[in-house]
């Protein structure tokens, strides 16, 4: 199928990068449009206009925006250590970037078809608390610092209900590729028998993005503004886009997992004339709006409270609806068979002994 | 050739990055600098094939182990002044004996040569490594599987047997009572006369008490 | 999938499990620790039995053997963690120790040497290792409040994570040039071809990661400190049941997989021992607390048994079965009399604390004084007959410095030990120690008897050991 060149080393390089690129420039476009879709959606809930002025309805105030933060000078604590205070927010940003590497917007288009796409993902999406942490520590102020407390137990805390609504899903898949997850929803998508897993996993997602009501880390009225309190200029702004792309990217994943991807919502011909990454694209919108949605209208949550509902709460529950869904796949015998494991391997019987 | 000159990279920053675990002054910088390795290795599995392995790494050590580990170090006031100050004195002795092991290890293994390679070998299936894995440790080993689990349970109840603390100073937060109160439990509604005040009475609902943890009071009977 | 062979484990965790359970949901104002010991110590019997019962064979996907030795060391374990048990029932309540998860980790630790004992694939001997160790961690550590006993969990965790590496390490150089985790496998692989040098380095790295946890002579560093620290019924654990599943896996590997390597190991083994003997006997002689002098007791008394192992053949694994048996007897009757010495409700440790027990206790000094005169290898006690059943296995294998050097050490050890049981009768009397609890007089009263009458069971223990060795050597399961 593949042209001669692209099977030559450089040819397969220029194509993967072309491959990168071509994911990577619209997601920068929706992170910009992402931020005036939120001030535009929250001045809708607080009955204010938004950004009007630049640009016809606002349009080109992202570029306002980056143009601003471009200009500006990049100040260094003098206490600070720098090589890590400017490696945070590149490191925050990149994660957000290369997570999307295995995202398939189309049946088998992704720029990496990993067969563990999901845990590639998760692997990713558990790192993110790096630039944070470094941040709020090589900051060298009580503020940042405390921000980059809450947020690596907070993360390293939602993570675990994470990765158990994972496994809910991927025992119904019977693969970690991300291709085979919404392959395996063409007849009931995930959030209607997960329906519980989909609330958790969407809740956690708000807490492993670090948004409200689970801003904690940032907690302007109590931290100033966390772990980014001493930053400005473009490393502001690549904190500000990474945050932006990690939400694309949870929503997204949520989207995979539970909404059935690039699927239509029904397999008959009007939906399916509109093609798949459109569909990827309405289901992350959708899920998108629902965060800012709840930024408008949640109060913050308390830490305690919010360490009690990941551990007390979440915990426990997505481990017993991981039970119960293996349980319920074993009786009926839904279990997903994989292919290759029809006959088991005669090695496993070996070892014993009379 | 791309697969070559990447297990040189990742190789060659992991191993830097090991020596740098021991040499950096900062613990803080040794932290990341274990993180940076085991990012490495991760990339290492990947090379090899066992991709599964690779992603266990990254979430279990990168994402969450290493990450208390940062956690603590940084909470941390460690001297760095006295800590270099014991490693001068023993610095020698360590290096001497440090020196003697290496020579032996290098004996010992000049002629080596890995043995039977073959044995180790499985034959390919045709299953991803992870179904691979999840078939060997839930049937073949389950048994080990499940003394892992016992032995993880051992290590949480260590955990709270060593640090939990019943304080009782502390004034928790019970949903529970919280959400099974009702406002006829604290609430009355008083229609004084005006002017005349409630002649100093402060209405309480029987078997009122102050602290957040007893149980519900009873319905308030209204007292005149 | 034989699972059967593995039913004492599988019953024992239930019923720690189980325990643990009934402590957490109970009642939180009151203290569930009296019930959980009593549990435990049911469970602990019951697992006993079964042990008896269970039947020979590999099973569980190869990992698991049960054969005559591994029931004869699960019992000796099993007795070892009974008697600390019921060592621990009074002085922890006396100490303050209230915690329900006290036997149940105790219980898990048990459970994790019986794996070991009948570990028959690296993975197995690690993990049982680790169950053992964890538990051991947590409990030299529960006195949280205490300095000593936080830095003898501290102590102990730090440097049995080394070991543990280190055994890692060795493992996963054995696996690598043997290509295979079963001991059997290995054992067929070391016999058919040369030996690399990779293997030999493995080795070496297994032997020192298991003579860690043996406490021998040159990983010892910790004992003397740990064992003064950590309260005194963890240490009566501590010095007992661990050291036997150590020992159980010691001679199963050194025995069965790297059988082939037994010119290599053998001398590694005779200059553990060597050490072991002379700087337990030594050492000890400066020591004016008692649980100290218990630590570098242990380290001599292990450096006896592991004179057994260099001997290499079945006559010296009977005579190492043996005197570990006589080691846990005595040792929990030791630990049963120093749990006693407490004063005004102050645990004393100090040597001199016994001054003239003799005369204000002649039950508990006599009983002291059995166990002291039978560790130093007096006749007709029991470690008499442990002794020179290692030292005749020695000789008979041509081990003559080695049996030399156990002779003079036993001898320069009488003289630590008799100066216990001195102080008690010839010194003035000093005050007068608290009642003693009826469940520790119990331990040392069977214990004592144990020691003292040991002609009288001396002829099945020996059977029993002596089947355990021809089982383990034979190579057959049956």
């Amino acid at each position: 199928m593949q042209h001669f060149f692209f099977n030559t080393d450089l040819g397969f390089t220029i194509l993967t990068l072309a491959q990168a690129l071509a994911v990577l420039v619209p997601l920068l476009m929706g992170v910009a449009y992402l931020t005036y879709g939120e001030r535009k959606v929250l001045a809708a809930i607080q009955i204010r206009k938004g950004p009007n002025v630049t640009g016809p309805f606002g349009l080109m105030q992202p570029f306002a925006d980056a143009i601003k933060m471009l200009t500006k000078e990049t100040v260094i604590p003098a206490d600070a250590n720098r090589a890590l205070f400017l490696i945070a927010p590149i490191l925050t940003f990149a994660l957000a970037m290369i997570a999307w590497a295995v995202i398939p917007t189309n049946n088998g288009w992704a720029v990496a078809d990993l067969n563990v796409g999901t845990l590639y993902l998760f692997a990713i999406s558990s790192l993110g608390v790096y630039g944070i942490l470094i941040a709020g520590w090589a900051s060298n102020s009580k503020y940042a610092f405390l921000g980059g407390l809450r947020s690596a137990a907070q993360m390293v805390s939602y993570e675990v209900s994470i990765g158990l609504v994972i496994v809910c899903v991927l025992l119904c898949v019977g693969s970690l590729n991300l291709n085979d997850v919404i392959l395996a929803q063409r007849h009931v998508w995930f959030c209607i028998p997960l329906f519980p897993m989909f609330v958790v996993f969407f809740i956690s997602a708000l807490a492993e993005t670090n948004r409200a009501p689970f801003d904690l880390p940032e907690g302007e009225s109590e931290l100033v503004a966390g772990f980014m309190v001493e930053y400005s200029s473009l490393s502001f702004g690549l904190f500000f886009l990474g945050e932006y792309a990690n939400m694309i990217l949870m929503s997204a994943l949520t989207a995979i997992l539970f909404l059935g991807g690039w699927l239509a919502p029904f397999d008959i011909a009007p939906f399916t004339w509109i093609p798949g990454p459109l569909w990827l694209i309405a289901k992350i919108l959708c899920i998108l709006f629902v965060f800012i949605w709840v930024r408008g209208t949640f109060p913050r949550y308390r830490y305690d409270q919010l360490m009690r509902l990941g551990w007390k709460v979440f915990l426990p529950f997505s481990l017993a609806w991981m039970v119960l869904t293996a349980g319920f796949l074993m009786a009926t015998g839904l279990l997903p068979q994989n292919p290759g494991l029809a006959h088991t391997p005669p090695a496993i019987a070996s070892g014993d002994t009379k | 050739m791309i697969v070559t000159a990447f297990f040189y990279i990742f190789a060659a920053i992991l191993v830097a990055s090991a020596g740098m675990v021991v040499a950096a002054r900062n613990p803080v910088h040794a932290v990341l600098f274990l993180i940076l390795a085991f990012f490495n290795a991760a990339g290492l599995f990947l090379i090899a094939g066992a991709e599964f392995l690779a992603m266990i790494l990254v979430i279990v050590y990168v994402g969450a182990v290493a990450v208390l580990f940062l956690f603590v170090v940084m909470m941390l006031d460690i001297r760095f002044d006295q800590m270099r100050e014991g490693l001068q004195r023993y610095a020698p002795i360590g290096a001497a004996v440090g020196l003697v092991l290496f020579a032996e290890l290098v004996a010992t293994l000049a002629g080596l040569k890995i043995a039977p390679v073959e044995a180790a070998a499985p034959a390919a299936s045709g299953l991803t490594n992870s179904a691979e894995l999840g078939l060997v440790i839930y049937t073949r080993y389950i048994f080990l599987f499940q003394a892992c689990g016992i032995v993880l349970l051992v290590a949480m109840i260590g955990a709270i047997v060593l640090t939990l603390r019943e304080r009782v100073s502390s004034r928790k937060q019970d949903i529970a009572v919280q959400h099974a109160r009702h406002p006829a439990d604290t609430l009355v509604m008083a229609d004084p006369v005006a002017g005349s005040g409630m002649d100093g009475q402060i209405l309480r609902a029987p078997g009122w008490t102050p602290a957040l943890d007893k149980p519900a009071p009873a319905r308030l009977e209204t007292t005149s | 999938m034989n699972w059967t062979l593995a039913v004492p484990e599988l019953v024992l965790v239930l019923c720690g499990l189980a325990t643990l359970t009934i402590g957490v949901l109970g009642d939180k104002a009151k203290s569930h620790a009296g019930l959980a010991t009593w549990l435990s110590i049911a469970s602990l019997l019951f697992a006993g039995v079964l042990v008896l019962l269970s039947p020979s064979g590999i099973g569980l996907g190869g990992v698991f053997i049960n054969d005559a030795f591994a029931r004869f060391m699960k019992i000796v374990a099993i007795g070892g963690a009974i008697l600390a048990m019921a060592v621990g029932f009074d002085s922890n309540r006396r100490a303050g120790l209230r915690h329900f998860e006290f036997p149940v980790l105790m219980v898990f630790s048990t459970a994790g040497m019986m794996v070991m004992a009948s570990s028959a694939n690296l993975m197995t001997l690690y993990i049982g290792l680790e169950l053992q160790s964890f538990a051991l961690y947590v409990l030299c550590a529960i006195d949280r409040d205490r300095l000593g006993s936080s830095e003898a969990g501290l102590k102990y965790f730090v440097l049995g994570s080394l070991a543990s590496g280190l055994l890692l390490y060795g493992l996963s150089l054995v696996y690598g040039f043997s290509g295979s985790l079963d001991y059997a496998a290995i054992a067929t692989a070391l016999h058919a071809g040369a030996i690399s040098p990779g293997l030999l380095v493995g080795m070496v790295f297994v032997v020192v990661g298991l003579v860690f946890k043996l406490s021998a002579v040159p990983f010892h560093m910790w004992t003397p400190d740990v064992y003064e620290g950590a309260p005194a019924s963890v240490t009566a654990f501590l010095a007992g049941a661990p050291k036997v599943a150590a020992f159980a896996l010691l001679i199963r590997v050194l025995l069965g997989p790297l059988g082939a390597l037994a010119h290599q190991w053998q001398l590694l083994i005779e200059i553990v021992a060597v050490c072991s003997m002379v700087l337990g006997s030594l050492a000890a002689i400066a020591q004016t607390d008692i649980k100290r002098l218990m630590a570098y007791s242990s380290i001599g008394h292990m450096g006896y048994a592991l004179m057994g192992i260099a001997a290499g053949n079945e006559a010296g694994t009977t005579a190492t079965l043996v005197y570990l048996f006589t080691y846990v007897v005595m040792n929990a009757g030791a630990f049963a009399c120093i749990v006693a010495m407490r004063r005004r409700g102050e645990a004393q440790t100090d040597i001199a604390a016994l001054a003239g027990l003799g005369r204000r206790d002649p039950a508990l000094a006599m009983g002291m004084a059995i166990f002291m005169f039978s560790m130093a290898g007096v006749p007709p006690l029991a470690g008499f007959f442990g002794k020179l059943l290692v030292f005749v296995a020695a000789v008979k294998s041509g081990l003559w410095v080695l049996a030399g050097v156990g002779i003079v050490t036993s001898v320069i050890g009488a003289f630590y030990y008799l100066r216990v049981v001195r102080v008690m009768y010839f010194d003035t009397p000093a005050e007068a120690f608290d009642a003693r609890a009826r469940s520790t007089s119990a331990v040392a009263l069977v214990s004592g008897l144990a020691t003292a009458g040991f002609v009288l069971i001396w002829a099945p223990v020996m059977a029993a050991a002596a089947l355990a060795a021809r089982s383990l050597l034979a190579g057959t399961v049956g």
